[in-house]
């Protein structure tokens, strides 16, 4: 079974990662939840049942992890270390990616369940 | 003619011709309008049947059936796929409104595809996401077979793997590395022991790659082209088996097909060639830094390559058998020879290796030892240690082992694909774009060209072809070259020497005053044609950013500019550019030879 894993912040995503060293990673990047339980970020709520449902067909030693990236206000801030940050580099949420390849997915594409799939059954 | 019956009435008799053949057409000898057809049919590679009513006793009472079956008495009269399409005029239009292959082509069969491509570099991704944005169901076969050393790569072809995008990524760290040096005329304070890491720069540079292979698998499930990642062989024209990584095997039909396999390269056939060389397929994902180097070949593959190699610190040999640079304008392609020799690239020629040995195996991050010998044209030994030979000297189609004789599709003796303006080759279905076209351009914008615009006319009433002519394209070099148009040899040999006149100077960059650089490296020449108002039928620069300043002139050239347009354009201050145009302004014949001035 591919491992699950929710953080909040870089800076635990950072920690994650370095846990997880030497795995195959995912890593999915959303708006965060509030207490109340509601998301801002509409793309990002269509793409979780679409990556949760397709996470069956990646290997079974890998990991995937769900990473909050805060709330409206500060992801749409420009200097937020999720866009600036050498690795991540991030343009919009959700985006799903291979940590450390350069697979992608970004936005509507997190929700076709095609593209989801070839990322998580890559070979290359 | 066919073997159809003469019993029956005329009309059952029509109406047997017409559902035997695909392309029915009645016909008489004498008619003008039905040769017209018949050279038209000639021409699109299309089989037909025909019955000339005046060549056969009863063609009167047949004439008079087909006028009860088709309402249509003259002739030609022309059925297609057992649906009556008319005469000479109708088909004619048929064609004009690129109607007429799609309805031979409409079989009734059910394919899996509408079109299958081989091949997804440049040309075929191209063409597979027009289709598929057309409307139509579309596959993709894709298979990278390992090169000798084992080097494989992802979906995108030569270009984005192992050619331009590579090439011009390396050729880049060479430039910075000019650049650096420039750097200390201009006040910075550089440390003399500047190093460069290969394996930081291959792997920025592979990464890159991997993002684009990647985003083009995206591109083709966004517009649900099937991508097969396995090797296509054609069983008869519509059907392919196709085997991949794993060895599984499944077959597929299409209506079309387009063949877009490019090209790999060429090894010589001397001992220790493929076990101990490698090409450019290797170089650019080769995990060790190359070392001392032997580049074998003149094409451009092999300038380009030596060129980047000795500007980020290898040592490095080119050895060459005849001229530099073969199809292009062997001025410039001496003056990049020059240039090349001046900044330490040895060149050895006349030269072709003969054998080559090893001394030391390749290690973990490091490169082995090989020992080449070669024969000089006059018969003189050459034979020097190298860690990395690097064979560039051309490339070959890949043409063979797919097939292509069960279906008879027609190639050169080179096995070059031979097509017509339409791109189609002679069997109707099954058409062919890029490198493996005979006497076509071997460039990937070309490529892309050919396959969107083959796609609109297969599926899209396109009617555009591909002007195969005035393409302009471009050397990495060190000292770069971009060109449109005629070589001064081509354009001689064309139009006579008489009907020429070339307009040509040396050009000193802004840039490379303060930085000390050579002022008679940098060169510009226009090949115009006397007859046409100097119409400028060739434009040839080596120099900084030559690629960038030639796109632009490609278009006026593409338009007709003559010499008189040329001295009526206004340059830009102060530019590369501007120096080439006001080299070829200010010149005349014979060899005016000036630094432009600054």
């Amino acid at each position: 079974m591919v491992v699950e894993v929710n953080v909040e912040g870089l800076e635990e995503y950072k920690k994650i990662i370095q846990e997880h060293k030497g795995k195959v990673i995912f890593a999915q990047f959303s708006g965060s939840t509030d207490s109340e339980g509601k998301n801002w970020c509409p793309d990002c709520v269509a793409a979780d049942p679409v990556i949760k449902k397709c996470l069956s067909s990646a290997p079974a030693d890998a990991v995937f992890i769900h990473c909050g990236v805060g709330d409206r206000t500060f992801w749409k801030d420009q200097s937020n270390g999720f866009r600036t940050d050498p690795d991540l580099k991030l343009k919009s949420v959700p985006t799903l990616m291979v940590v450390g390849k350069p697979q992608r997915l970004q936005e509507e594409q997190c929700a076709n369940e095609e593209l989801v799939k070839m990322m998580f059954t890559d070979e290359d | 003619m066919p073997p159809i019956t003469q019993n029956g009435s005329p009309k059952a008799q029509v109406e047997d011709y017409i559902s035997k053949n695909k392309v029915m057409m009645f016909s008489k000898t004498t008619c003008p309008f039905c040769k017209k057809i018949k050279d038209l049919f000639k021409n699109l590679n299309v089989e037909f049947q025909v019955l000339e009513l005046d060549q056969i006793s009863n063609g009167a009472d047949l004439q008079n059936a087909l006028l009860e079956v088709s309402g249509q008495k003259t002739v030609p009269n022309i059925y297609i796929n057992s649906k009556h399409l008319g005469g000479c005029d109708d088909t004619l239009k048929a064609q004009a409104e690129n109607r007429l292959l799609p309805m031979i082509n409409d079989d009734g069969e059910n394919y899996d595809y509408d079109l299958i491509i081989i091949g997804g570099g440049s040309g075929g991704l191209a063409a597979s996401k027009e289709a598929a944005s057309l409307g139509r169901k579309v596959a993709v076969f894709d298979f990278v077979q390992p090169s000798p050393t084992g080097t494989t790569w992802g979906l995108g072809g030569t270009c984005v793997n192992v050619g331009c995008i590579p090439k011009k990524l390396m050729h880049q760290a060479a430039l910075l590395g000019h650049g650096l040096e420039d750097a200390r005329h201009f006040g910075w304070e550089i440390p003399e022991n500047v190093k460069h890491s290969w394996d930081k720069m291959k792997n920025a540079i592979q990464d890159h790659i991997g993002s684009l292979n990647w985003g083009y698998r995206v591109q083709l499930r966004e517009k649900k082209v099937d991508y097969h990642n396995a090797y296509a062989q054609f069983v008869d024209k519509h059907t392919i088996k196709a085997v991949n990584k794993k060895g599984k095997e499944i077959t597929k039909t299409a209506r079309h097909f387009i063949l877009a396999m490019g090209e790999r390269p060429r090894y010589p056939d001397i001992p220790g060639a493929k076990e101990f060389g490698i090409t450019s397929d290797d170089l650019f994902s080769l995990p060790y830094c190359p070392g001392k180097t032997l580049m074998v070949g003149a094409s451009y593959v092999s300038l380009e390559c030596g060129g980047f190699l000795k500007a980020i610190g290898m040592d490095v040999t080119v050895m060459v058998r005849s001229i530099l640079l073969r199809g292009f304008d062997q001025q410039m392609a001496d003056k990049i020879g020059d240039y090349m020799g001046l900044h330490g690239i040895d060149f050895v020629r006349p030269c072709v290796p003969t054998k080559i040995e090893k001394l030391q195996d390749r290690l973990d991050g490091k490169p082995g030892l090989y020992k080449v010998y070669g024969k000089y044209n006059d018969g003189t030994e050459y034979s020097d240690e190298f860690n990395t030979v690097i064979f560039a000297i051309g490339r070959d189609p890949c043409t063979q082992n797919i097939g292509l004789d069960k279906v008879g599709v027609q190639m050169s003796k080179n096995g070059f694909v031979i097509s017509n303006d339409a791109d189609q080759t002679n069997v109707s279905n099954i058409y062919a774009i890029g490198d493996i076209l005979e006497g076509k351009p071997e460039l990937t914008p070309v490529a892309i060209h050919s396959g969107r615009l083959l796609a609109r006319r297969l599926y899209e009433n396109g009617t555009l072809l591909t002007d195969y002519i005035n393409v302009c394209t471009t050397v990495f070099t060190p000292l770069e070259y971009g060109c449109c148009g005629y070589s001064e040899e081509d354009a001689i040999q064309k139009f006579g020497e008489d009907k020429i006149e070339v307009y040509h100077s040396n050009f000193w960059p802004l840039e490379w005053t303060v930085a000390k650089r050579e002022n008679d490296a940098c060169y510009a020449k226009l090949i115009c044609l006397i007859p046409e108002k100097e119409k400028v039928i060739g434009f040839h620069v080596v120099g900084p950013n030559a690629g960038e300043i030639t796109q632009g002139f490609g278009t006026a050239i593409k338009l007709g500019a003559t010499k008189t347009d040329f001295d009526n354009t206004i340059g830009i201050h102060p530019t590369c550019a501007e120096v080439t145009m006001i080299a070829v302004q200010n010149s005349e014949r014979p060899s005016y030879k000036t630094l432009a001035r600054l």
